[in-house]
């Protein structure tokens, strides 16, 4: 009897056991950072990754991650491994947080630990966590507005962190003496190293049960059944080329000047090419991507597309190739600044749909907020010790061709939880004054975008440093097919008081009882508003989602004051309006 | 008589069936099972009492207690049948609801919704007034805004209120006026107020819980008032409790203020069933399995006592195995037992994806149609029709025999929908779904053990439900576990748990201080107030305090749940020692001895017991007769496995398929099955059978 399974895969049922068994390891290594990490940025945002790499540094199996990590992990294993000067032995952990050797940007810390069975090394058990701090000219190393590199923070590039079990004193020394918060970051990578060493432990006992090499093997089968999922899915596409461009606002350098990203998305048969090409040079200000946040945002957009549930690994970066050029903002060179980058490759992801939306449609959301945004606010409070609130935020989707898009839900580029306003209240000296949906600012259409959101923040010390990073206050997101744009972001100062408006990306003082006003972008609308169900304009307006006027002149949808949809006079200005 | 001496009533609701057990007064239990009806569960209950009194001959004023759990809760969230809902709350917070805590359960979907939210934005009112996190004032309460939220929300036909005001844990006086004025004004409207139900930090988990508080309180009371009608009405003068998510036991009257309790009764009961009955045969330590035909549950019990979380998901359709992706339900921070799901059992369906790849479930066939096997119409491939294929179920032992199951057709589904495909042997592949079945049911034993940092391998497997004592070899197998026990009944299991159960409030609060003399003096004064609280519920004096903190090092930004025992013995040293111990546990690591020490909350459990059943008892030993059928055990091929009904089962080594009326215990080769004296059933693994001979002769050499 033959199988008509694909080739590549041996024996399903015993591929579907093994994927299970090396799945659950990285999951548990994710949950072991869960469990164990000090910082909020990690507990409660969730900004790290964990994974298992086959010995040539290859994606095997991804944890439960954030998506802008997609592919973070094994870019770096790769340039770590090429850069070792001395051979990896059991025992070891290697460390590396610098952009320009494989990293994304300074916060985010990689360690790798080789797995070794009988004297040979068949896996990595990797993890990347983003620490609160590493040094450099603001707290939290996230500020937007720094030009290069060496304003950001610790650099660390491809070093032991341990040899044969033992800490490089030296190392840890230089870290701890760099960063803000010397306890968080030993709290933080404590963590991470005890993932990599859970995974270490499990890796062994699989590979022991499987025999070291059916289990190399087997780490093959898995990205092949990835390969074999993602292009089934692309090849279900149509073919064909679109190309997309949308711009961020500015670099918050060269304030009010426009940075094209330009995305193309080229398919034939099973082959998908995302193309950066014309996407602006590298800028000034600390939003530069490296080539791995680029990919991510465009595996991204075609695997939520494709919708095939096809793993995270190699076999997916096999299938979509990614196209950079060296020296723009999707993959900057040396000393580009970069620790802002998160905006950027949020942005990236949106534009990436927008190219698919291009060659599918129909099949494909509008534009998302564009967030998340990140607010820190940072000082030391009368007894001099050091306070360091940082917030990142992203809430609004673009409506889908078949339904709403959603409001309050973090976009697809992440999975970030947001803080509790009174857990935030009781750590830091800062209280939220507001936190929720702002009326009537979705991005219209037969499907409407998610409403967007607003959050306060007010300072209670007497002084402390204000970073903020946002975008989409000049470009707004886009809707498609007739679909309108989402109302802009927009940050105020003293809402309540002299109100000004601010940039959208700045770092500045804040003082005891000033008030910074962070409204996010809404989400763009899908299809003619004209078309939208009556009946669902008239529950938005009861929620407050659309207003009287709104749903007259936008919607043509006229409600009684109770609201009702008036049926002769709505067909009367639907008419109206269509005209 | 006391209520204790005489019998008792045990009441257990599931989705499809209704299961009874009646504990009489000399200790002899009595079942019955009947369907549930759904739209009008009293309904079904008073069938079972008519039908178990007949049954056992006894009076009704003979039934000292009735016990009970149900599924009305979650019914409720799920179908989103509760009390029309409104929610005053602080202005400026009027979405807290809805934006949760941003995260979603699913990636790369643009497809997800969110559950949708139980008070609209237009039942969400606001006020003015602002508290801050230290309990100071910053603004007063805006009364008039108070007043004209109650306004607009009785005109809007709202029966049921909710109020959760920013930081209302830290200074509930502004909550509490504002519940002054609704009263004041509405008295007959249902009012949940946050500050008395959960005085803690986090608005999202405080504002759900209130409101979940609120959605299905009219509809708890209203069912309590009908049950309580219904025990009157047949002569029966006991009283209620009823079953908690935490396994222990509440009064009708206490539950019916606070219904967000007993939201997952049901799992909670066979839990602490389990916890009971292992302690009784000297094993405290076990992996409860609980595997239906659509969902596996497990949970993890250590020295007799099941694990807790503080808060969980309910009203998703989201099974909680994936700890960290969060989002698919309502968040109900209570104390519950902690228990993790996946969609895999009986009836789950086998399919193979793009790549040619088996996969079990979460599709399930239900009971109907079923599984092909059934002969409903059911066409698709499930887990049980493989087993039948296997010879691991007996076609004429099903139901207690009421139900033939069509072994013809469970092999030709094998055949034409896996089989042939992969290229194998009926057997074969049924063989693959067998394993595959139970790797996936593992996932939800990783969640309760790996995943907190428990090595699996150290705890027995205690397996009920309709398919537990099937794959429970299995799976212990697999995780390399010793021992499986199965107990009597293990179809209706979670109605024998409710006997075993004692009362249990609980209560807590945020206490954020850092750990000194102070503190701790502080904390016992906080907790023997809420020790008042809990005996008032309990109704009754004289209950076991027992205290918990929720703890951190200073700089860390999550708490361990540190059980601290009597908190009248509370001291500084103490609670630091049982901090350090509780996080080197779970971290495998401790900061220097001087790091600073924070305690984030503190709980207090009040228990009380009301009579429990006598585990040594073996009851039901009746004769029976065995057969044998063929069945396979993978590399050992098709072997011949006696088929014997539990009550005539004293010992047997595996192969042997152990029938109830209501499940299946498989005993794989090599392993041996023995009875014990709580009428369980023990099965020691072949591995550890022929470890214990490798002992013996070591010995005798």
């Amino acid at each position: 009897m033959t199988s008509d399974t694909d080739a590549a895969i041996a024996d399903p049922i015993a591929f579907q056991l093994f994927r299970h068994a090396i799945t659950g390891i990285a999951n548990e290594m994710a949950l072991t950072i869960f469990r164990t990490a000090y910082s909020g940025v990690l507990k409660n945002i969730m900004d790290y990754s964990t994974a298992i790499c086959d010995r040539e540094g290859r994606l095997a199996a991804q944890g439960l991650s954030l998506p802008g990590h997609l592919c973070s992990i094994p870019v770096a294993l790769k340039a770590t491994l090429a850069a070792m000067d001395e051979p990896v032995a059991e025992g070891d952990v290697l460390v590396m947080n610098d952009p320009y050797s494989g990293g994304m940007h300074l916060p985010d810390i990689f360690t790798f630990k080789p797995v070794f069975v009988a004297g040979e090394i068949v896996a990595y058990a990797c993890a990347v966590c983003h620490h609160t701090d590493v040094g450099g000219r603001v707290a939290g190393s996230n500020a937007s507005d720094s030009t290069e590199i060496f304003q950001e923070g610790i650099r660390i590039p491809p070093l032991k962190l341990y040899r044969r079990g033992e800490v490089d004193r030296t190392l840890m020394a230089m870290l701890e003496s760099n960063v803000r918060m010397p306890d968080r970051l030993r709290g933080d990578l404590r963590g991470q190293l005890a993932a990599c060493r859970i995974a270490e432990q499990g890796v062994q006992a699989l590979a022991k049960t499987e025999g070291a090499e059916a289990f190399v093997a087997r780490l093959d089968e898995l990205m092949s059944y990835s390969e074999i999922l993602t292009r089934n899915g692309i090849r279900n596409l149509p073919d064909g080329e679109f190309t997309f461009t949308d711009y961020i606002d500015d670099d918050g350098i060269d304030v009010g000047k426009p940075i094209p990203l330009v995305c193309t998305v080229r398919k034939s048969g099973e082959r998908l090419v995302m193309d950066w090409t014309g996407t602006s040079p590298q800028v000034k200000g600390a939003i530069n991507n490296t080539f791995s946040y680029t990919a991510a945002a465009s595996y991204t957009a075609v695997k939520t597309v494709l919708g095939d549930g096809a793993p995270n690994n190699d076999g997916v970066f096999r299938a979509i190739e990614v196209i950079a050029p060296e020296g723009t903002i999707a993959n900057a060179v040396m000393p580009a600044a970069c620790a802002a980058r998160g905006l950027t490759g949020f942005r990236m992801a949106d534009c990436a749909f927008g190219a698919m939306a291009g060659l599918a449609p129909g099949r494909v959301l509008a534009c998302s907020d564009g967030g998340n945004t990140n607010v820190s606010i940072g000082g030391y409070d009368a007894g001099r010790k050091p306070f360091i609130f940082v917030d990142f935020v992203s809430a609004a989707w673009g409506a889908r061709p078949w339904k709403d898009g959603l409001e309050g839900n973090t976009t697809l580029f992440a999975n970030m939880a947001s803080y509790s306003t009174e857990t935030v209240e009781s750590e830091n000296p800062v209280l939220i004054t507001v936190n929720e949906f702002v009326d009537d600012s979705a991005g219209a259409g037969k499907f409407r975008g998610g409403v967007a959101m607003r959050r306060d923040y007010m300072l209670l010390e007497d002084e402390a440093v204000l970073s903020v990073r946002a975008d989409r206050q000049a470009f707004r997101p886009w809707g498609l097919d007739g679909g309108h744009d989402g109302a802009a972001g927009i940050n105020v100062m003293n809402p309540e008081g002299e109100a000004k408006k601010l940039v959208s990306k700045f770092t500045m003082t804040m003082r005891k009882g000033d008030v910074l006003s962070h409204c996010l972008p809404s989400g763009g609308g899908y299809g003619n508003p004209l078309e939208r169900d009556p009946a669902a304009v008239a529950e938005d307006w009861l929620d407050d989602f659309v207003s009287t006027e709104t749903a007259r002149d936008v919607y043509g949808v006229i409600l009684t004051p109770e609201g009702a949809v008036d049926l002769p006079a709505t067909q009367a200005r639907r008419a109206e309006l269509a005209a | 008589m006391t209520e204790t001496a005489k019998a008792r009533l045990a009441i257990d609701i599931g989705g499809t069936f209704t299961d009874f057990i009646l504990e009489d007064a000399g200790g002899e239990l009595h079942s019955f099972k009947t369907l549930t009806t759904h739209e009008d569960y009293t309904k079904a209950i008073a069938t079972g009492i008519d039908r178990l009194l007949a049954a056992s001959g006894i009076a009704v004023d003979g039934i000292g207690q009735v016990l009970h759990a149900t599924t009305l809760g979650s019914n409720t969230l799920l179908e989103r049948t509760g009390a029309k809902t409104g929610l005053i709350t602080t202005k400026g917070f009027r979405d807290v609801l809805e934006i949760r805590d941003l995260r979603m359960p699913r990636l790369y979907d643009q497809d997800w919704d969110k559950p949708e939210t139980l008070v609209r934005r237009r039942w969400r009112r606001v006020a003015g007034g602002r508290m801050l996190a230290d309990g100071t004032e910053m603004t007063p309460l805006d009364e008039a805004d108070i007043r004209e939220a109650v306004a607009f929300l009785k005109a809007g036909g709202i029966t049921s209120v909710a109020v959760c005001l920013i930081n209302s844990y830290a200074n509930p006086a502004h909550e509490i006026r504002a519940g002054e004025i609704i009263r004041e004004m509405w008295p007959e409207v249902h009012l949940s107020l946050s500050c008395e139900l959960l005085p803690e930090e986090g608005e999202y988990p405080r504002t759900s819980t209130c409101v979940i508080n609120a959605y299905v309180q009219p509809v708890f009371k209203d069912y309590i008032a009908r049950l309580k009608g219904l025990i009157a009405a047949k002569g029966i003068a006991a009283p209620l409790f009823f079953m908690q998510s935490n396994g222990g036991l509440t009064p009708a009257e206490t539950a019916a203020e606070q219904p967000i309790h007993i939201i997952e009764s049901g799992p909670a009961a066979g839990v602490v069933g389990a916890s009971i009955l292992g302690a009784a045969t000297g094993t405290g330590t076990m992996i409860t399995l609980d595997i239906g035909g659509t969902t596996a549950k497990a949970a993890l019990v250590q020295d007799g006592q099941p694990g807790m979380a503080t808060e969980f998901q309910v009203g998703g359709h989201v099974l909680q195995t994936e700890r960290l992706l969060s989002g698919g339900g309502f968040s109900l921070r209570v104390p519950a037992i902690d228990l993790a799901e996946v969609g895999a059992g009986g009836g789950s369906i086998v399919a193979r994806d793009a790549a040619g790849v088996p996969q079990v479930g979460p599709r399930s066939a239900g009971s109907n149609p079923g599984p092909v096997c059934y002969g409903n119409g059911g066409s698709e491939l499930t887990v049980t029709d493989c087993n039948l294929v296997l010879g691991y179920l007996n076609e004429n032992s099903i139901a207690g025999g009421e139900m033939v199951l069509d072994r013809a057709a469970a092999v030709a589904a094998c055949e034409a929908q896996l089989a042939a495909p992969l290229g194998k042997a009926p057997e074969e592949a049924a063989q693959g779904v067998f394993a595959l079945g139970c790797m996936t049911m593992i996932q939800a034993i990783r969640a309760v053990t790996t995943e907190r940092g428990q090595d699996p391998r150290d705890f027995a497997v205690f397996a009920f439900g309709g398919n537990g004592p099937l794959f429970a070899a299995g799976i212990a197998e697999t995780l390399g576990c010793a021992k499986v026990i199965v107990p009597p009944a293990p179809g209706v299991f979670s109605a024998l748990g409710l006997l075993c159960a004692e009362i249990e409030i609980h209560k807590s609060r945020s206490f954020r201080r850092l750990l000194d003399g102070a503190a701790v003096a502080d904390a016992q004064a906080a907790l023997a107030e809420m020790a008042t609280l809990a005996e008032a519920e309990a109704q009754r004096p004289g209950g076991r305090l027992t205290a918990t903190a929720r703890m951190r090092y200073a700089g860390q930004s999550s708490d361990l749940l540190v059980p601290l025992g009597d908190p009248a013995a509370l001291t500084e040293a103490a609670m630091r020692a049982a901090f350090t111990a509780e996080h080197d546990a779970v971290f495998k690591f401790t900061a220097p001895e001087g790091e600073p020490v924070r305690i984030t909350a503190i709980e207090l459990c009040y228990a009380l017991p009301v009579g429990r059943l006598d585990p040594n008892r073996r009851r039901l030993a009746r004769e029976g007769a065995a057969s044998t059928q063929r069945a396979f055990f993978g590399a050992a091929g098709w072997l011949d496995a006696p088929v014997i009904p539990r009550t005539a089962l004293t010992e047997a080594t595996g192969p042997c398929i152990v029938t109830d009326p209501d499940a299946t215990t498989l005993v794989p080769p090599g392993a041996v099955a023995r009875v014990t004296g709580t009428g369980s059933l023990e099965i020691v693994l072949a591995a550890k059978v022929a470890a214990a001979a490798e002992d013996r002769q070591a010995e005798n050499a």
